[in-house]
């Protein structure tokens, strides 16, 4: 073996910015950017593309003196539109059951408790799969610790009517997931 | 039904006016029914948002072949601790940015949002596995024997390396770099 360091690197590039804000920001929201955009049907590639992307452009808004009230919002906004854009398989994700990969139960789950967790996550698949995709944005967009109304931005629409979807979707899901 | 159940969600989420908030609050008090719908309505909230993390994770498979190093590696850390403490692991070197205190004023300063930022329901539900790494948030260097991270026949018997892990701030490993 040679005595050159063999460098093996992670799939997860460290972005440089000249922004401090923005760096902060990418650190306290990279994770929550992701896995918005992998939901949204995108390969995790493709999510770290959009990511990145978002991230640039909030960097040249700010240099262009844009408007720094609700950069969080401004920033799922973009990497939003952005997945939109690539997007192929965001009804797929939602109709195929992440089979075996919701962590309802710790290690020491009996078969039983098992398989109950198993069906309980087919039904929440299929009930999401059901959802409008209005309904569905904005419980993601929810999941990720969005307020009402940052998610009202993201998507275009009012504050209240953002509450009406999220309301009728969880009362949805909870009815179609406990029959 | 009750009129308050069409609230019970923005309850839920901190998104009601102050004088609506009193009022679910005294409803509830009253109302079986609704305490069961907000533990209906939170339990799958939780479930979406595990959901969610889910997915991120199974896109994660497809960089599963570094995780047998990861796991030998970090096997193998635990095990030099227990068994082996003479061995060189130097301090953490100090995380670089100062760019997360020196941004923060600025971007309280300019944006002060009305409420405070709601944390994702996804990063709370694995804030538990996290909290074990953010104890080590800094890059860290240890010397392990290959044999603790490889399969029998797969380096050259008595062959040792160093691995390197670069743990980022978030508790992920970014970078590992493995040396003879």
């Amino acid at each position: 073996m040679s005595d050159e360091s063999i460098p093996l690197s992670l799939p997860l590039p460290r972005l440089l910015f000249e922004s401090s804000e923005v760096t902060a920001l990418f650190r306290e929201q990279r994770k929550a950017l992701l896995r918005y955009v992998v939901c949204l049907g995108l390969s995790k590639d493709e999510a770290q593309d959009v990511v990145q992307d978002a991230f640039v452009s909030l960097q040249r808004h700010l240099a262009s003196g844009g408007r720094r009230e609700n950069l969080r919002g401004w920033l799922f906004r973009v990497a939003h539109n952005s997945a939109r854009n690539r997007q192929t398989s965001y009804d797929r994700r939602f109709a195929e059951p992440l089979d075996g990969q919701m962590d309802f139960l710790t290690d020491e789950a009996t078969p039983e408790e098992r398989m109950l967790a198993k069906e309980r996550s087919e039904r929440l698949a299929s009930a999401i799969g059901l959802l409008t995709e209005a309904e569905r944005d904005c419980l993601l967009l929810r999941a990720n610790g969005l307020r009402y109304r940052e998610i009202g931005e993201v998507l275009g629409i009012a504050t209240s009517t953002v509450g009406d979807i999220v309301e009728r979707a969880i009362r949805k899901l909870a009815e179609r997931c406990n029959v | 039904m009750c009129d308050i159940q069409s609230k019970l969600v923005a309850w839920m989420d901190g998104e009601l006016l102050e004088r609506e908030v009193v009022e679910v609050k005294r409803h509830l008090r009253g109302c079986g029914q609704c305490r069961k719908k907000v533990a209906l309505y939170r339990q799958t909230s939780e479930d979406f948002a595990l959901y969610c993390g889910a997915s991120l994770n199974t896109t994660k498979r497809k960089a599963s072949r570094w995780a047998p190093i990861l796991a030998g590696t970090l096997a193998a850390v635990a095990a030099l601790f227990a068994v082996a403490p003479w061995r060189r692991i130097d301090p953490p070197p100090a995380i670089p940015p100062k760019v997360i205190t020196a941004a923060a004023p600025a971007a309280a300063k300019e944006s002060a949002p009305p409420r405070p930022v709601r944390k994702s329901r996804a990063a709370r539900v694995t804030q538990k596995r996290a909290v074990e790494w953010q104890a080590a948030e800094a890059a860290v260097q240890i010397a392990i024997p290959a044999e603790a991270m490889f399969p029998p026949g797969a380096m050259p018997e008595g062959l040792s390396v160093i691995a390197e892990l670069r743990i980022a701030p978030d508790g992920s490993v970014d970078q590992v770099l493995l040396r003879p």
